[in-house]
């Protein structure tokens, strides 16, 4: 039924003239009568614990109409949505540089912040715990009280793994480390916390969760959750980093104390200190193959460092192991993972859930081991990977896998793989040139077992003009101009008479996070289901009017069609006549990402099962006197099962592969005893346009069964995966030295090289 | 409370009065005195570009400017680019390109780029880039931005 129309478009985001005209409203941006500005004084110790905490002094200055502590909170003071361990104002003891001793609001900026200064606060600062190693020996103290330091500590076992290292011909052992990286969302966090006039609070959120957001405000304030509403502006990035609550409980928080409208908005480095970052990995890997490179096994142990809370600890850690075989058949794995608590920054979900980090590590042993073997990095990819029907080590069995050597192949095509030997290498005597690929494969929705729904509201008026009510939030991805599309194409109308109301759970059913690339598939899904009975209606009222039977009636571009001929009857025309006689006009759409009875066991815990494939190809330049690498070509062939929205789908890419580039050069959070060295942008350095290198993509569209009938996949989070190890492959392919740890820095870069000169190119 | 300062100023071709703080930046100014919110903070200390503005024809970053420096000087901000006969070139280019994902860096990226087609109307690929290396972008990649930005001056671009 996807097949004409709007699907499949290059369109513009509804908003987008809102947008390019500078009226679109973010959460600071927004302003109510009698609005206070919010502060939230954070502590500058990595660990301390709280002798005295004095307020009174803060409360008598003139304009300063609330201040709180732990004590003034009505409900919980923890938060977090799986395990809510994090205080919202710290008791007696502060865990990291960023958690929060107390909340302000006054009237303007000034003033609030002349209420922080006047707070009392005396620190006993006590000795943290930095290092994750030590954190997990006995004896080491405990980074929260009656809490074990490690955090997690699961192993995943698939085959015999001791009989296939036994048996391999060629193993690849390496240990690698990745850092803290950080969303840097141009937007920072924010909320504005409105009373409603029945106690209710009305919160304003920069956030990927607006449902789940109304739960955390109301338990923090004791309130049911049908006091609370929750409603998203326009935001401005997230990655990731809002999937978790941030200050928009905290605003809610001082509007009820307050009585009065309050907006906290988050300054650039109180935003870097205070949110999750990418967990930074210490993984151990061994990869095992016989004489002709097929995989034998993969061993791998991963230590994460995972700041006081547990945040996504658990999931990143979970979907690290899920893909750290990468998309290839391993009959025997074993995977370790433990996350340990510290008194470094906090970490959970940025883009890719830990898969970043898996593919750093499996694609370089895959180069590594090619190396090895004498191998094509090509070839031995094309030779493990998986396929449709493929049963992976989690025990999923791939649905739809055409796309892994269809996205190799293709990828090799558009860089011109077979010439690599005309490639120039070596510009300049100091110059190397060297190509490296990494092929990728990462789930979409939430995982089986685990709730994966969503529901909308669609009501046509009698105009024609159409409503859609989604509780999934919009954070640039562009899922507001999917389903305006979806709508549209399904009720045979313009996009243009289609309102798509940014998610407000007052009106709108929920639909879950915006997160692990689900929404198209399940929101998506879901107007297409909620158009069903509001098109029978049309349809009805059209075939009683034309006396044509409904087999012969399509609606398309706002008027009726009998056998493909448009005719006189508009669809508004239907629409005041199908309200007339008092057919439904508004449905509510359900989809539920639903596992066939028949499928397979899967052993590997919430894994899932809807896979986005994709394989990148860089060049790279390396200046063997500097250590720098310049990106200067870069070939992106990505899944997307079905295009719905190409702009949106390509951007998802473009954007992707520029953070990609940072995450393998230039990004690091650099920390040290729990502070944070480089919290600005002036110093945390992501990629400019100057950075980005021609970028040449194709997208291929293998519809994904278990998304039907859309067939989409998603495509947020695959295309930052592959480009660090792409690149790294790349540098190793100029410099003949392999890197195991991000950023390749030019310094690490030259310390590789110190090992040995530049080698001849091979 | 600090003594505000009456300051006379053109700001989108109209004459505004404003009053304001010695400390208050062009930024603050424009957000919270006068409600145009288009220019957007982005890390107030001129590293994202998010609050580009005009001053005079010159490109700035209006978080580093004080409001009492705009005193008889001309401001343009991205609300005074679109006419009433239609959006600017740039604007319209920006949409048909796809050239934005959160929006929240266009307003700034728009200014800039009108910045420099105000002094060189047919700038080169490496030019744009160059001159939009004061601008941060999280969501796009820029590809599509420079793209709007070389369509917008004419000059062609690959399709994408």
């Amino acid at each position: 039924m996807i097949d004409s129309g709007a699907v499949g478009r290059w369109v513009s985001a509804p908003g987008a003239y809102d947008i390019v005209t500078g009226k679109a409203r973010y959460c600071p941006d927004l302003d109510f009568p009698g609005m206070l500005i919010g502060k939230l004084l954070y502590s500058p110790h990595a660990r301390a614990c709280i002798r005295r905490l004095d307020v009174t002094a803060a409360r008598m200055i003139p304009g300063v109409i609330a201040v709180l502590t732990h004590a003034d909170i009505p409900g919980e003071n923890s938060y977090l949505y799986a395990e809510p361990d994090q205080p919202l104002l710290v008791v007696d003891e502060v865990r990291f540089q960023g958690d929060a001793v107390a909340a302000v609001a006054a009237i303007d900026e000034q003033t609030a912040d002349a209420a922080l200064r006047a707070i009392d606060v005396e620190y006993q600062a006590l000795d943290g715990i930095f290092d994750p190693l030590a954190a997990m020996q006995a004896g080491a103290g405990q980074v929260v009280a009656g809490k074990d330091n490690i955090m997690m500590h699961k192993t995943y076992r698939t085959g015999d793994v001791a009989a296939a290292l036994a048996s391999a011909h060629v193993i690849v052992e390496n240990t690698y480390r990745t850092q803290w990286a950080e969303h840097a969302f141009l937007e920072t966090e924010g909320g504005v916390g409105l009373v409603d006039a029945d106690g209710g609070v009305t919160v304003y959120s920069s956030c990927q969760a607006p449902h789940r957001d109304r739960m955390q405000i109301a338990r923090a304030l004791g309130l049911p959750e049908s006091r609370v509403r929750v409603i998203t502006p326009y935001i401005g990035g997230a990655f990731g980093g809002k999937d978790e609550a941030h200050v928009q409980i905290h605003a809610a928080l001082l509007a009820h104390a307050a009585r009065r409208p309050v907006r906290l908005i988050r300054g650039r480095r109180e935003s870097i200190l205070t949110h999750v970052k990418r967990h930074p990995f210490i993984v151990h890997c061994i990869t095992a193959a016989t004489r002709d490179g097929r995989l034998l096994a993969v061993k791998a142990r991963a230590i994460v460092d995972a700041g006081p809370y547990s945040n996504a600890t658990h999931e990143v850690l979970n979907k690290f192991g899920e893909f750290i075989g990468g998309p290839y058949t391993v009959k025997n794995l074993e995977i370790e993972k433990i996350a340990v608590r510290t008194n470094n920054p906090i970490t959970g979900a940025f883009r890719g859930f830990g898969a970043p980090q898996a593919a750093f590590v499996y694609e370089s042993q895959m180069d590594d081991l090619a190396r090895k073997l004498g191998m094509d990095p090509l070839e031995i990819r094309l030779l493990n990977g998986v396929d449709t029907g493929t049963r992976m080590y989690t025990g999923v069995v791939v649905r739809e896998g055409k796309a892994m050597k269809a996205s190799l192949r293709r990828a090799a095509e558009m860089m011109g793989w077979q010439q690599r030997g005309e490639l120039g290498r070596q510009p300049a005597t100091h110059l190397r040139r060297g190509w490296g690929m990494a092929t990728i494969l990462k789930g979409s929705g939430m995982g089986r077992g685990l709730p994966d729904h969503a529901a909308v509201l669609l009501e046509m008026h009698r105009d024609g003009s159409v409503v859609l009510q989604s509780g999934a939030a919009d954070m640039g991805q562009g899922i507001v101009t999917v389903l305006a599309q979806l709508a549209a194409e399904s009720l045979g109308v313009e996009m243009s008479s289609v309102h798509v109301v940014r998610a407000d759970t007052a009106q709108a059913p929920d639909a879950g996070a915006s997160c692990a690339s689900r929404q198209v598939m399940v929101s998506g899904n879901a107007v297409l289901r909620a158009a069903v009975p509001i098109r029978d209606s049309l349809l009805q009222v059209a075939a009683e009017k034309t006396g044509v039977a409904r087999d012969r009636l399509v609606l398309h571009g706002g008027r009726l069609h009998v056998d493909g001929q448009a005719h006189d009857l508009t669809v508004a025309e239907l629409a005041r006549r199908a309200l007339f006689r008092g057919y439904p006009l508004q449905s509510e759409g359900r989809y539920e990402l639903e596992y066939p009875a028949d499928a397979p066991e899967v052993t590997y815990r919430y894994s899932q099962e809807v896979f986005q494939f994709c394989t990148q190809i860089a060049q790279v330049l390396v200046d063997c006197e500097t250590g720098q690498v310049a990106v200067e070509r870069l070939v992106a062939v990505h899944d997307a099962g079905k295009m719905i929205n190409p702009g949106g789908v390509y951007g998802q890419i473009e954007g992707g592969v520029a953070q990609g580039i940072g995450y393998a050069l230039t990004e690091e959070l650099r920390v040290t005893e729990g502070h944070t060295l480089n919290a600005s942008l002036e110093n945390y350095v992501i990629p400019m346009a100057l950075d980005i290198p021609e970028l040449e993509m194709d997208v291929l569209e293998m519809p994904e069964p278990l998304g039907a009938p859309l067939g989409a996949k998603g495509i947020a989070e695959s295309p930052i995966i592959p480009t660090a190890p792409a690149i790294r492959n790349a540098i190793l392919d100029a410099i003949g030295r392999p890197l195991y740890q991000l950023p390749m820095t030019a310094e690490r870069v030259l310390s590789a090289l110190d090992a040995a000169p530049c080698a001849d190119p091979a | 409370m600090t003594k505000k300062v009456h300051v006379q100023s053109t700001i989108n071709g109209k004459a505004t009065d404003f009053l304001c703080e010695p400390r208050q930046s062009l930024l603050e100014v424009l957000r919270d005195e006068l409600r145009l919110t288009g220019s957007k903070e982005g890390c107030n200390n001129g590293n994202c570009g998010a609050c580009n503005v005009m001053l005079d024809g010159r490109l700035v970053n209006s978080c580093l400017v004080l409001g009492v420096e705009v005193a008889g000087r001309k401001v343009e901000t991205i609300e005074g680019l679109a006419t009433p006969q239609g959006l600017h070139p740039l604007q319209q280019k920006f949409l048909e390109h796809a050239s934005l994902q959160c929006g929240i860096c266009t307003p700034g990226f728009i200014m800039a780029a009108k910045a420099l087609m105000d002094k060189t109307p047919k700038p080169s690929e490496g030019e744009v880039r160059h001159w939009l290396a004061g601008n941060l972008c999280r969501c796009t990649g820029y590809d599509k931005i420079v793209r709007a930005v070389l369509d917008a001056s004419g000059c062609p671009s690959p399709p994408a």
